[in-house]
């Protein structure tokens, strides 16, 4: 069952006790932020805060929609236990479905309007998130929305914006983001602005979508129909040719300018670092603010993991990665994005390893614009969901000398990557690795070493009798 | 009564005293609070060479906060945006304005 709107999925948190209501009074400027934060570390619960300070009764922020696993469960419509394989699996059976959306007349998103010389940001509540932030982040946990004039192809992406002024933005979607493509290829050579609506507060699997890395020319508002089961209800922004999410919270509509920029950043960005990328980025003139009633702002408070970025951005990630690597021709099995490695570490299995194989996946992820910088390659006979297992086998089958293979690039690193230097980060040159934790494909079978284990190192007799006899050992229940 | 700003560099050896255009971030309390301004301003580390100053915050581009500030005074408000193309060095373009 679809949630019709980020307000019934927080009704529904409620009640699953995934989110709490904070009704005391908080202050925007850093005290939501760390706040939030700190619950963030502690793996807790959704905040909804109620009460802001120079904002008016109703104005809400809610941080960490979906930044724990139970939470994209329930956004999925799974049980809230379910495993990160189930909701791995859940996801990639309906990513590839798509429903058209549907367009309406009148929307809550445009129940407040202001335009002209009415727009004014500083009448919504954007936190100063982070101590040394380069301002007000209002976009964190938004969808940001761009459409290609001569294709008509509208992209989705997830975004960075901060306040500048009361009626102009700065952004930071990096230099070889779709957004960016876009820009550079159809709106700058003509020195035309480039129409973008930056979207808060929608059903928690729009902003899931938005950081999935559909390839261009896809239609990701298709992609969130699908995994809904339900189309998105989309209407007409009010001062640019946009369609935006009718039950969204909040919509900021305006201009990427072509001839003007501004400071934009620091941020404390997912990495987990306020990494120095700064002033290199977008200049948007806002041209209309739209917001439902009593209007309810996203944030993600991101730093170190977990946040929304690294849990919920991992599950997209990785069945995007698992897809690409299907397409390369890699014998992959599954891909992992495990929080904690804040999507610069991935782990690949494959069906048959080997050095051919893992310098196929590191083509893969070297190919075009780089957001990893590692990739541990391991066999099927492991679960790559369990690091425990997949330290164990980087520790003892990844050769220090062989195993290794690093790409070196220019002009397509991630600029966020903390361990490039500054001046790496401005050029975006970086590199990745893959470390091949498989045994070689050229070793014959008797020479490879025998995993010791329960379950490798038993003949199945044995290994059913200790279990069958578990419990009358005084080990308790059966395990 | 003084009022703070802060203002952002790639490194905090990058400014110099004199005159410069830089963008400047409101530190008074309230909802405007961190609004942006680009200023031609006479900058100098030391409070009494501009007695009518402001005080002006540095940070610098991973937003370390410089311990002392510095004084400003603010000498012409301009459109708060540099020429450019998006992506480019913001502060690049604000050398030309000088």
């Amino acid at each position: 069952m679809a949630f019709s709107d980020l307000r019934e999925f927080i009704t529904m948190l409620e009640k699953s006790g995934d989110l709490v209501r904070i009704k005391k009074e908080v202050d925007w400027d850093m005290e939501v932020g760390a706040i939030s934060r700190r619950v963030f570390e502690q793996a807790g619960p959704a905040l909804l805060f109620e009460k802001i300070k120079d904002y008016p009764p109703g104005y809400a922020i809610l941080n960490g929609p979906v930044a724990t696993w139970r939470r994209v469960a329930l956004a999925l419509g799974l049980p809230p236990n379910s495993s990160v394989r189930q909701i791995y699996a859940a996801y990639e059976e309906r990513r590839d479905k798509k429903i058209k959306p549907v367009v309406v007349k009148a929307a809550p998103c445009q129940e407040n309007v202001m335009t002209g010389s009415e727009v004014d940001i500083y009448r919504l509540p954007a936190p100063m998130v982070h101590d040394g932030d380069g301002g007000r982040y209002v976009g964190t946990w938004d969808i940001v929305i761009t459409k290609d004039p001569e294709t008509g192809w509208i992209n989705w992406g997830m975004y960075r914006f901060m306040t500048h002024t009361q009626n102009l933005l700065t952004g930071w979607p990096q230099a070889t983001s779709q957004l960016a493509m876009m820009m550079k290829s159809r709106y700058l050579p003509l020195n035309r602005p480039m129409p973008i609506a930056i979207v808060a507060g929608c059903e928690s699997l729009c902003h899931m979508v938005a950081t999935d890395p559909f390839k261009p020319g896809e239609n990701e508002v298709e992609y969130a129909g699908g995994l809904r089961g339900a189309p998105v209800d989309l209407v007409q922004c009010k001062t640019q040719d946009l369609m935006v999410p009718a039950h969204a919270e909040i919509v900021m509509e305006g201009e990427v300018l072509p001839d003007k920029i501004a400071h934009e950043g620091p941020f404390g960005e997912y990495p987990g670092y306020r990494s120095g990328t700064m002033s290199e980025g977008v200049l948007v003139q806002l041209t209309a603010i739209t917001h439902r009633t009593n209007p309810i702002l996203t944030l993600s408070t991101l730093g170190v993991p977990p946040d929304d970025s690294s849990i919920a951005a991992s599950l997209t990630a990785a069945i995007a990665m698992k897809r690409g690597l299907q397409r390369r021709g890699v014998p992959v099995r599954e891909v992992y994005v495990p929080p904690e490695g804040v999507t610069h570490l991935i782990v690949v299995s494959v069906e048959r390893g080997g050095s051919r194989v893992a310098r196929q996946v590191l083509d893969f992820f070297t190919a075009r614009r780089v957001m990893v910088s590692k990739v541990i390659v391991v066999d099927k006979d492991l679960d790559p969901f369990d690091m425990n297992q997949v330290i164990h086998a980087f520790a003892t089958k990844c050769h220090p000398a062989k195993g290794i293979t690093v790409e070196h690039y220019e002009g397509r690193a991630n600029a966020l990557t903390p361990c490039f230097s500054a001046d790496e980060r401005r050029r975006l040159k970086g590199a990745s690795v893959v470390f091949d934790a498989t045994w070689p494909e050229d070793w014959e079978e008797e020479s490879i070493p025998v995993k010791s284990s329960f379950e490798t190192t038993y003949r199945d007799a044995v290994k059913e009798k200790v279990l069958a006899n578990w419990e009358s050992y005084g080990l308790g229940g059966k395990s | 009564m003084k009022r703070e700003y802060v203002t952002f560099v790639r490194r905090l050896s990058d400014l110099s005293e004199g005159k410069r255009a830089l963008f400047i971030k409101d530190l008074t309390p309230g909802p405007r609070k961190y609004d942006t301004k680009l200023v031609r301003a006479e900058l100098s580390r030391d409070a009494a060479r501009l007695p009518d100053g402001d005080t002006l915050w540095i940070r610098s581009e991973t937003g370390r906060l410089q311990p002392q500030p510095w004084s400003m005074k603010v000498l012409e408000e301009l459109p708060p945006y540099v020429p450019g193309q998006p992506w480019q060095d913001v502060f690049t373009s604000l050398r030309h304005l000088g």
